[in-house]
């Protein structure tokens, strides 16, 4: 165990713990954007900034990413200083040029004073951040079908040559998982898309209703040792087949 | 020390299902009910005595935790139930395919729900007004 200071308060931690970690235990709030507990963080967006000083530096401070930045003895960490604040405004500054058509950006930008951003550089509708969560998420921990393609102001997400996959298992994890809510994908009766490709539903054996791909079945098959067909049975009629088991069961 | 479990005694329930409710609104979603982690099933034929509830279990080695590639579901030391770390969950879904007793409820945009015991002191033991649930 190490002791540092966060805005004033003497606080223990493990050492190489990251800031943010420690900060949220605390109760001491960091705003973030490419933060998600199920992958490692990649330091993308840099709102999670604050400043970091320890007494033997003579004064001089620097700013760092609290999602990456490892906790070291006597750190001294403070999250709103002007100096942070400022940093922050002016990350939201940039994020809302290129992203106008985020609703979740345009309130922070507000939250930090930008009632009136003057720049804009990105389609209107854009709302990815290239935060890399959902490229993060499914690469890591499904089938890794998306990635960033192309460099410079040409950078997006996007299947490898933008083309359809056939990876995707259409979990629609990436989707689900974006703080802005920039990956479109639609569902309509037995039919999901996304990524530029229409993923059948498999049926339920029982009632119809629509449950998952059949790729994500297999997927998931592979992975726990059930067979594909277990899937395919929808919530509703899984429970009401439990309440049937327990009635035949004798007491 | 022993662990409290949810017990359930069919044959006193009468399916009014006030369990469900109570559950909705201890796991509610922006201040509205959420989705019910209890469910009463009346019988069919109204026959008193047969009614069921299902409810998640807490299994030893759990469908739901198997096929969660996030790692979203742990088991509370405290009361030895499975619940869901929303910080983790990539909302994939998995979890509900996997349950094979349809106790992992999916609910629109949201994270899945499964019952965890309210962290030690079940709502829907509380509204049970015939005694069908006990938790100790
Ligand atoms: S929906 Fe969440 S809890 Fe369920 S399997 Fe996916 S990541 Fe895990
Ligand atoms: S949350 Fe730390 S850089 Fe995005």
């Amino acid at each position: 165990m190490i002791e540092l200071t966060i805005d004033g308060k003497r606080v223990q931690a493990r050492k190489g713990e990251h800031l943010l970690a420690i900060a949220r235990r605390e109760g001491v709030e960091i705003p973030t954007l490419c933060h998600h507990e199920a992958v490692e963080p990649s330091g993308a967006c840099r709102m999670c900034m604050v400043e970091v000083t320890r007494p033997d530096w003579e004064g001089w401070s620097k700013l760092v990413t609290a999602c990456n930045f490892p906790a070291e003895e006597d750190l001294i960490v403070r999250t709103r200083t002007d100096k942070v604040m400022q940093t922050r405004k002016e990350i939201l500054e940039l994020l809302i040029a290129r992203t106008p058509g985020s609703q979740l950006i345009a309130e922070m930008a507000r939250e930090y004073g930008l009632d009136h951003p003057t720049l804009t550089v990105g389609e209107l509708s854009e709302k990815c951040i290239l935060c890399d969560i959902c490229t993060r998420v499914c690469q890591n921990l499904v089938t890794g079908a998306i990635s960033r393609i192309n460099r410079g102001v040409e950078k997006e997400v996007n299947t490898p040559f933008a083309e359809v996959s056939d990876v995707c298992i259409g979990c629609l994890a990436c989707a689900k998982s974006c703080p802005t809510d920039a990956i479109e994908f639609k569902q309509v009766g037995l039919e999901r898309t996304i990524w530029g490709r229409t993923f059948d539903l498999v049926p339920c054996t029982q009632c119809g209703a629509p449950t998952l791909p059949k790729e994500q079945a297999e997927w998931l098959s592979e992975r726990t040792g059930m067979k594909v067909e277990e899937y395919f049975v929808c919530v509703k009629c899984k429970a009401a087949q439990t309440a049937r088991t327990y009635e035949n069961i004798a007491w | 020390m022993e662990k409290k479990l949810l017990h359930v005694y069919p044959q006193r329930c009468t399916a009014c299902r006030n369990c469900e409710i109570a559950c909705s609104f201890a796991h509610p979603i922006d201040g509205k009910a959420g989705v019910a982690r209890i469910k009463a099933f009346g019988d069919k034929e109204g026959r008193v005595g047969h009614n069921q509830i299902v409810v998640c279990m807490q299994c030893e080695d759990a469908a739901c935790v198997s096929a969660c590639p996030a790692n979203a579901l742990w088991r509370n030391p405290d009361t030895g139930a499975i619940y869901l770390l929303e910080e983790r969950c990539i909302r994939c879904h998995s979890c509900v395919a996997a349950c094979p007793f349809g106790n992992m409820r999916p609910q629109a945009d949201e994270f899945p729900s499964k019952c965890d015991v309210c962290g030690g002191d079940p709502a829907c033991v509380k509204f049970c007004p015939a005694n069908a649930l006990e938790y100790k």
